[in-house]
């Protein structure tokens, strides 16, 4: 394992799990993303304007 | 039902106050030290010319750049932007939680705890207290405190999301649940130290596994400390500003996770072309670049929220100084992963480039965040109006001069400083420029740079008095609003299995775990883990498929319930720092090590190189000849065959010291073998007495030299006393030092000490301060002076004898056509 941490040339496999890695935890939050809905989506952003004076009698 | 609650706006105006306060501190400190690479004089000789000679000094210690530059950052970095993430937190989280911070004790103790941590690093920085590490430098004390101090900060803050009356977590939550978790995590371990005093303590780390652990805390010091929060702050006070809900919450969704989980991946990009093994390069480099699509969906989202308001952009200072700050994000996060390729790092790194790169990050998005954000706030802590939009539009621009002339000198200084260190003289053997010609030439840049720095510090005074006259024009006040309360079982219900072993999630972070065995596993049990991986990913997709709705459910019920969504974001941030570091804790041993092995210290080495910690000589001087032609060309010994720095050279300093910037040139090869005759004393580039007059008047023996004249190490005696209890705590800490009594380490540093010193009465040294002092008694007074300590440490830099080992690669046949060893 040594040899192997230390020594051995990466240049063939680092950039596959890397872009695997990456990948992986990019479709995933976008497809979780891309399936909430809207009525949610629109609820959970105004979350900061709740409290607005402008926006009490809404 | 509904009731009244109050929240508690105080500890925001307090930490308000403090942040500008400190901030101006910081920013001083910031331009003085600049000044200092200009004038060697402004590193405490300036006194004598302003007090007419009453005060005689050609540097005074607390004032030279060594000692003030870990200052500028730890105050910027803990003092002005920590304070300003408290007071945006502390606000921002109580309207979004619906109720009062949990405990007002908690809150105060906060408070006042940051600011003594802050003044008691003020104090020991500046006297030489150091751990030799860059943004933690503070002594072990101080770190207790402040883990302290972030426990009562995340127990206040947790405490309050389990009493809050909204179910769902905000974004901007999460933003600051991933700083507190993340930047406990890498505060505690790259702090972890083993005391020898009350003010000294050697890191359980050295050499690579140090500057490993180092860059995995510093990177994400930056990304959890000074980006997180920020965008925490960003998604709550940008959409106030422009009264309109955040462009896309879907981007918010897919920025957060892909930020948090890809950066703690990226900090070995800070040692590329070093001696850092070429796979944690690799991954450093890769993670960075990736790092382009989350930071820049996250910008993109902040501009984007300003739709249909960019005409408040010219009436707005608020609106102004969030633009501005979230397009500097944008600028310094396409640089960072551009700096982060190994090639154009070769040209950047050590030089000013970097230096610019990060004042881009700190002034543009961290500066300009914060004084947004304190225009925002003001007028409502003291339910007023802004004293004076026309200065607060006037420290934009002033501050915003300021920046693009600090980076774009910094860039300029970087870049020339770069080529020019590279450029090799016609014939192609010898380097054109010495080092100090590079240093003279981008002189004009170090002015610039200091008028930039000095123009924003005059912007934020102009803040401060802006708010200190709201502040005057109002009453302090703590907004009162009425809330419907959340019964219990509204929020918090998730149970631990569903939150973490969810069918989808469980699979795919296996297949995740296999991915990384396919990495370090040995020849055909890495192909079996590809498989797996493979079976592993084919079993999520099902999986999401047999239950797609109940998973789409998922993540809403886990931003409604806070503890298991912390742990998720602990599991996210530690997977990338556990890949990398384990593995090198455990195979970057001195039994693994081939090739060349450090010599160890002597005890007086030792003592000479807690010096040049304390000294902070690590801000200046590298000692880390990396990977590159020029490097070794101008650093390495000539006859020497690859001459760079090696793995195993540095594999006893505790801490490391390859440092970061290059203001003077690299010291790995400074020092030799040991002198004919002598017992200890070693004579490396150059002799003894060019050190001495080197250290006495830098520019004696280097003309043009903007060091400062270190003249009280000619008077402090060396702390001989300590160092039994030094080498006994680097004895536990791995360092094969033999078996020597007090007495023996005493007897060894005085050999030492007086062979040094009678070499540099020998040379004729003369001491200003002491004209009196000659032939015995002058060896005496030097013996035990702090300057000889120093040069013996020096004098051993770059000492290894080489260790051949079996497995050691044996040179090889070439095929010529592919440049490959024939046995591939």
């Amino acid at each position: 394992m040594f040899k192997r941490v230390i020594i051995e040339d990466w240049a063939h496999i680092v950039p596959f799990v890397s872009f695997f890695i990456f990948a992986t935890v990019f479709v995933l939050v976008t497809l979780r993303a891309m399936r909430l809905g809207k009525a949610e989506r629109q609820r959970l952003a105004s979350l900061p304007l709740q409290d607005n004076p402008e926006n009490l009698n809404r | 039902m509904t009731t009244t609650i109050t929240y508690d706006d105080k500890s925001v105006r307090h930490f308000m106050i403090a942040s500008i306060l400190w901030g101006i501190v910081g920013m001083l400190v910031g331009v003085i030290i600049a000044t200092q690479l200009s004038r060697w004089e402004m590193n405490g000789h300036w006194l004598e010319m302003v007090t007419g000679g009453w005060i005689k000094a050609d540097g005074i210690s607390f004032l030279t750049f060594g000692r003030l530059r870990p200052l500028h950052t730890n105050a910027v970095i803990f003092a002005f932007v920590g304070n300003m993430m408290f007071a945006g937190v502390y606000y921002s989280t109580q309207r979004l939680c619906k109720c009062r911070m949990a405990s007002d004790l908690l809150s105060r103790i906060h408070f006042w705890g940051w600011q003594l941590i802050i003044v008691a690093a003020a104090v020991t920085l500046p006297a030489g207290f150091t751990r030799g590490k860059e943004y933690a430098e503070l002594i072990w004390p101080i770190n207790i405190a402040v883990v302290l101090m972030w426990v009562v900060f995340a127990v206040n803050f947790l405490w309050t999301l389990a009493k809050r009356n909204e179910p769902s977590l905000y974004v901007a939550l999460w933003f600051y649940i991933s700083t507190i978790v993340t930047v406990a995590m890498l505060y505690i371990v790259n702090h972890l130290s083993l005391p020898t005093s009350l003010t000294h303590s050697y890191p359980i780390f050295g050499g690579l596994q140090d500057g490993l652990v180092q860059w995995w805390y510093g990177h994400n010091a930056v990304a959890f400390f000074l980006t997180t929060p920020i965008l925490g702050i960003m998604y709550y006070f940008l959409p106030k500003a422009a009264n309109r809900p955040v462009y896309s919450y879907r981007l918010s969704i897919v920025h957060f996770w892909s930020l948090v989980f890809i950066y703690i991946w990226a900090g070995p990009h800070h040692l590329l072309n070093t001696a850092l093994p070429n796979w944690l390069q690799y991954l450093g480099m890769l993670f960075s670049l990736m790092l382009w699509a989350p930071s820049w969906g996250g910008m993109l989202n902040g501009l984007l929220t300003l739709r249909g308001a960019w005409d408040k952009l010219r009436t707005d200072p608020v609106i102004k100084f969030f633009a501005a700050g979230v397009t500097f994000y944008g600028m310094a996060t396409f640089e960072g992963p551009l700096l982060a390729i190994t090639k154009v790092n070769a040209l950047s790194h050590y030089t000013d480039w970097t230096i610019g790169h990060v004042h881009s990050g700190a002034l543009g998005w961290n500066g300009f965040m914060a004084a947004g954000m304190f225009y925002w706030l003001a007028p409502r802590l003291w339910k007023t109006q802004l004293w004076s939009k026309a200065l607060a539009n006037m420290h934009f621009w002033i501050g915003l001069t300021g920046i693009l002339l600090y980076v774009a000198a910094m860039w300029c200084a970087g870049i020339m400083q770069g080529l020019m260190l590279g450029q090799v003289a016609p014939g192609g053997t010898t380097l054109k420029y010495e080092f100090l010609e590079t240093l003279e030439s981008i002189q004009i840049f170090y002015w610039l740079r200091s008028f930039g720095g000095l123009l924003y510090l005059v912007g934020f005074i102009l803040c401060a008095v802006n708010v200190w006259k709201t502040a005057r024009s109002g009453q302090p006040h703590d907004e009162s609003v009425e809330v419907t309360l959340l019964e219990k079982k509204q929020k918090d219900g998730m149970a631990w299995g569903e939150a973490l072993f969810n069918d989808p999630l469980a699979h795919i972070f296996l297949a995740m775990a296999f991915v990384i065995l396919w990495f370090f596993l040995p020849r055909h049990a890495d192909k079996a883990a590809l498989v797996v991986a493979l079976l592993l990913s084919w079993k999520a997709v099902t999986a999401f498929k047999a239950s797609k709705d109940k998973w789409t459910n998922w993540h809403e019920r886990l931003i409604e319930n806070y503890l298991p969504f912390t742990v998720l974001v602990f599991v996210a941030v530690a997977i990338g720092g556990a890949v990398q570091i384990v593995p090198s804790l455990i195979v970057n041993r001195e039994k693994n090590i081939e090739g060349r092995l450090q010599e160890l210290y002597t005890p007086l080495e030792l003592a000479g190189r807690d010096i040049y910690v304390s000294e902070g000589c690590y801000n200046c001087h590298s000692q880390m000849i990396r990977t590159l032609v020029p490097e070794v060309m101008r650093y390495g010994r000539s006859g020497v065959a690859d001459d760079f720095s090696h793995l195993g050279e540095s594999l006893f300093d505790h801490p490391y010291q390859w440092g970061s910037k290059r203001t003077g040139p690299d010291l790995a090869r400074e020092g030799g073998p040991l002198a004919t005759g002598a017992k200890y004393m070693r004579v490396g580039k150059r002799g003894n007495d060019w050190h001495f007059n080197h250290f006495l008047n830098p520019r004696q023996t280097s003309p043009g030299s903007n060091m400062p004249a270190y003249t009280w190490l000619f008077e402090k005696e060396t702390d001989v006393k300590s160092v039994p209890a030094r080498i006994a705590a680097q004895a536990k800490l791995g360092v094969p030092w033999p078996a020597m009594n007090q007495h023996e380490i005493r007897d060894s540093i005085e050999t030492q000490s007086q062979e040094i010193a009678k070499s540099l009465v020998g040379a004729g040294v003369y001491l200003p301060a002491k004209p009196d002092l000659k032939d015995d008694a002058l060896r005496n007074h030097l013996a035990k002076s702090q300057v000889v300590a120093l040069i013996s440490y020096l004098q051993k830099l770059g000492a290894y004898r080489e260790i051949d080992k079996n497995g050691k690669t044996k040179p090889a046949v070439l095929d010529p056509d592919s440049n490959r060893s024939a046995a591939n």
